[in-house]
């Protein structure tokens, strides 16, 4: 093995002769990695002669006093044992819009991601254009109609903006307003134009590795109803030995590479972000998802990196763009395409990384276990849901503007919040989250509250916007077998009347039986229908349709 | 005995002279300090009407309601102590009158009399720092500022040299104004416009007196209030059924 697995590796045309059946995998690995990590060799960009700034020295002797917490954690930290001072990191040039003067030198209280990369380049340029560095960008225009409209702009500096970034607002007088700051969202828009927050995860003074390296790196986030991912991997085997092998991960240790300085257990960094064997560390958190688990309907996406810095999400049931071809970016502006990573790229990356505890195998049963909970939520309640409020909309049954009736927060819950958890649940193993937080919520609220309440949108439309996407649908078809009974609700049709000569094995299969000659050889697509004809179903609950129901249920 | 005799040059009007210039220069005397003591007042201060836009600011702050229930009035800090020097200080302080009176601006107008604050902090600034701060130390003497925090006293007694109270202690009492350093003069303006709602490029020209103070021109306008319209749906929110 390399002696520096985090490096980059040379493309040797050597082969593997022990294990020729993977040469292509590695390639491709090996192709991905070095498009994504140009400069993973090199650790700290600016040169030593440059940290200490003179300025500098003598900011301590007042913070200790003034605000000795941080002056404390700074002492203790790499940036002090470096040589790095509170002035490397906060000098500013006057003409800055956030400069302030203090005692006399010209700072920047905000330490933005462009200010971290005058040493730190190959983490700022990674995490540049992230799904986190956009974090603020991607839902700026829709916060108005969730938190201003339901709620109050207040919650968008409490609550939005703490995760997500705020777009730091200096005002005229030099102050930073306080509606958008103080902030250490992940995709703040910082004054110098710059996206992102190192300090989201990496707390202000001490900059420790091992403090980052931590699961609660990302808990402040990573947590509650919508993105459940602390509560997902503390209940998972990943989490439940993390919490017992705690002392064996070696936290602090310079490099932190899965396999070779730690193998106790994987943390959040290990998977997302974390050099394991041969992959390399990465900035750029969102890099190995191969789908995006938190939209209406999930999508296995290309992964667009522009030559202007930014990157691109794309779904992967387009072409892929061509390198070199000019993308419209969310802003409007154009860039051209540098490179793409295909789904399939990202999760042979995320793979490799399970490699270093787990077999081939075992990954790739589990990855399929992963891919078929998304596709099933896809298939049975995403897609359909996703069209029955879109022929909602497109008819004018429902207002354009959102949460104003009750069927908008029905949806919003069904995706954002429950059906985000089973997918993440599922993608990370919570078999807590993936079924009793996650899709049995999903399934409840798409039956009992998602379609009484868009059918009783749909009015007379109902068969066309509601029931064309329900009826004929395989996930759906059980609804039809009304009258087969299970014990799971603690009640079962009474045994029918006993006939001597009846034979012994027909006990179960008889109450149908008796009722009803033929009832399993009905057609499928009947059966449909059917579901939603009979006024027994959960699904045709709504009180509005239920005179429709008795007409066309009536033998 | 002695008798004092005058000399010859003493003669009668020239005694009168002694006499009544003497005590005419006592009349001036108590003159100044009766003067210098109210025109330090913030009743005097603020009789013009632009002053008064400082001391709403002012009456929020803590050198108004202090927690020792001293309060300082605008002479206690602006002007300097000692008849010489405060009489000194309110002969300059002058031009601000004549400013007021026959200058170009119209400071009483609240828009142009925050476009221009920022030059009047830095000017009361950089006389706080000629004077050592020395209107500061009248009440702020050293046991006082040692403070209650030991950390406080540390730092005054540790990291001050070469500093006077003002360098660290600014925008205490009146609305916060950037150092000069850092001023960014397109950027205040265009807070005052949205302050104000104000069109963009407003301040610019007020500031060339090529436009008429807000206030009169406001006068005639009122913005039209559009009632909502609400075709709310049945299934909507906060709808009759």
């Amino acid at each position: 093995m390399n002696a520096f697995p985090h490096r980059p590796q040379p493309r040797s045309p050597r082969r593997r002769p022990h294990r020729p059946q993977a040469l292509v995998a590695w390639l491709l690995l090996l192709l991905a990695a070095a498009v994504a990590m140009p400069a993973a060799a090199e650790k700290v960009k600016l040169d030593p002669s440059e940290w200490g700034h003179p300025a500098g020295a003598a900011c301590a002797s007042c913070h200790e006093k003034a605000s000795p917490g941080i002056a404390e954690q700074w002492h203790q930290s790499a940036h002090k044992s470096a040589g790095v001072n509170c002035m490397d990191c906060h000098q500013a040039e006057s003409a800055d819009v956030d400069a302030i003067e203090h005692e006399g030198h010209i700072i920047a209280t905000i330490v933005s991601p462009k200010d971290c990369g005058r040493c730190h380049e190959k983490e700022y340029l990674e995490q540049e254009g992230s799904v986190h560095a956009e974090a603020y960008a991607i839902i700026a225009d829709r916060v108005p109609a969730l938190a201003h409209n339901v709620t109050g702009p207040e919650m968008q500096a409490a609550g939005c903006d703490q995760c997500h970034g705020a777009q730091v607002k200096v005002r005229g007088d030099g102050t930073l307003d306080p509606a958008t700051w103080p902030n250490s969202g992940i995709g703040r828009i910082n004054p110098d134009g710059s996206k992102g927050s190192c300090s989201s995860c990496h707390g202000r003074h001490a900059f420790s590795k091992a403090q980052a390296r931590e699961p609660a790196a990302c808990v402040r986030c990573h947590s509650g109803p919508d993105s459940p991912d602390k509560e997902v991997f503390e209940a998972s085997k990943h989490g439940m030995i993390y919490a017992a092998q705690r002392d064996a991960m070696n936290l602090h240790a310079d490099t932190w590479v899965a396999g070779k300085d730690y193998t106790a257990a994987p943390t959040c960094v290990t998977c997302h972000m974390g050099a394991a064997g041969k992959v390399p560390a990465t900035h750029d958190v969102g890099l190995r998802n191969a789908w995006s688990l938190n939209t209406p309907v999930s999508e296995r996406q290309y992964l667009v990196v522009l030559d202007d810095g930014s990157k691109l999400e794309l779904p992967a049931d387009a072409k892929p763009p061509k390198r070199g071809a000019e993308l419209t970016k969310a802003d409007g502006s154009t860039a051209k395409v540098k490179v793409v990573a295909t789904p399939e790229r990202r999760r042979l990356v995320m793979s490799t990384v399970c490699l270093e505890c787990h077999s081939k195998t075992m990954t790739e049963g589990f990855m399929q276990q992963f891919d078929d909970v998304v596709e099933l939520y896809n298939r049975k309640f995403g897609e359909p849901a996703a069209a029955i409020m879109a022929g909602l909309y497109d008819a004018g049954l429902l207002t354009p503007l959102p949460f104003d009736e009750p069927l908008e927060f029905t949806y919003w819950e069904l995706w954002h919040d429950e059906g985000a958890r089973a997918r993440h649940g599922a993608s990370m193993m919570s078999p807590n989250h993936a079924w009793w937080e996650g899709m049995y919520l999903v399934g409840r609220n798409f039956y009992s509250r998602f379609l009484p309440q868009a059918r009783a949108a749909a009015g007379d439309q109902v068969a066309e916007l509601v029931d064309a996407h329900i009826d004929g649908a395989a996930g759906h078809a059980w609804l039809a077998r009304g009258e087969e009974a299970n014990p799971i609700l603690g009640w079962m049709p009474p045994p029918p009347p006993a006939e001597p000569p009846a034979p012994a094995a027909a006990t179960e299969a008889s109450p149908t039986a008796a009722e009803e000659p033929a009832p399993a050889d009905t057609p499928e697509a009947d059966a449909g229908s059917a579901a939603v004809a009979t006024d027994t179903t959960v699904a045709a609950a709504g009180a509005d349709n239920a005179d429709a129901a008795a007409e066309e249920g009536t033998p | 005995m002695i008798k004092l005799e005058p000399p010859a040059f003493i003669t009668r009007h020239v005694l009168f002279a002694l006499v009544a210039g003497g005590l005419g220069g006592v009349v001036f005397m108590f003159f100044l300090l009766e003067f210098d003591h109210y025109s330090s007042s913030n009743e005097f201060c603020t009789t013009c009407h632009s002053m008064t836009y400082a001391d709403d600011v002012y009456q929020q702050s803590a050198h108004y309601n202090s927690a020792s229930g001293v309060r300082a009035s605008c002479g206690d800090c602006h002007v300097s102590e000692g008849i010489i020097m405060a009489t000194y200080d309110h002969v300059i302080g002058t031009k601000d009158l004549i400013k007021q009176l026959f200058g170009k601006a119209d400071y009483d107008d609240p828009v142009v009399n925050l476009l221009h604050l920022p030059d009047s902090a830095f000017a009361a600034r950089e006389w706080f720092r000629k004077r050592d701060s020395a209107t500061c130390k009248r009440c702020h003497e050293l046991d006082a500022i040692q403070g209650t925090r030991a950390n406080t006293a540390a730092i005054h007694q540790e990291d001050t040299d070469g500093k006077t109270c003002i360098d660290c202690h600014m925008n205490l009492v009146h609305r916060h104004v950037p150092s000069e350093q850092t001023f960014k003069r397109a950027a205040w303006n265009a807070m005052v416009e949205e302050e104000f709602d104000l069109a963009p490029g407003t301040a610019e020209r007020l500031l060339a007196g090529e436009e008429t103070p807000v206030q009169e021109a406001r006068a005639a306008e009122q913005a039209p209030t559009t009632a909502g319209e609400g075709a709310a749906r049945g299934t909507r929110f906060g709808s009759a059924d």
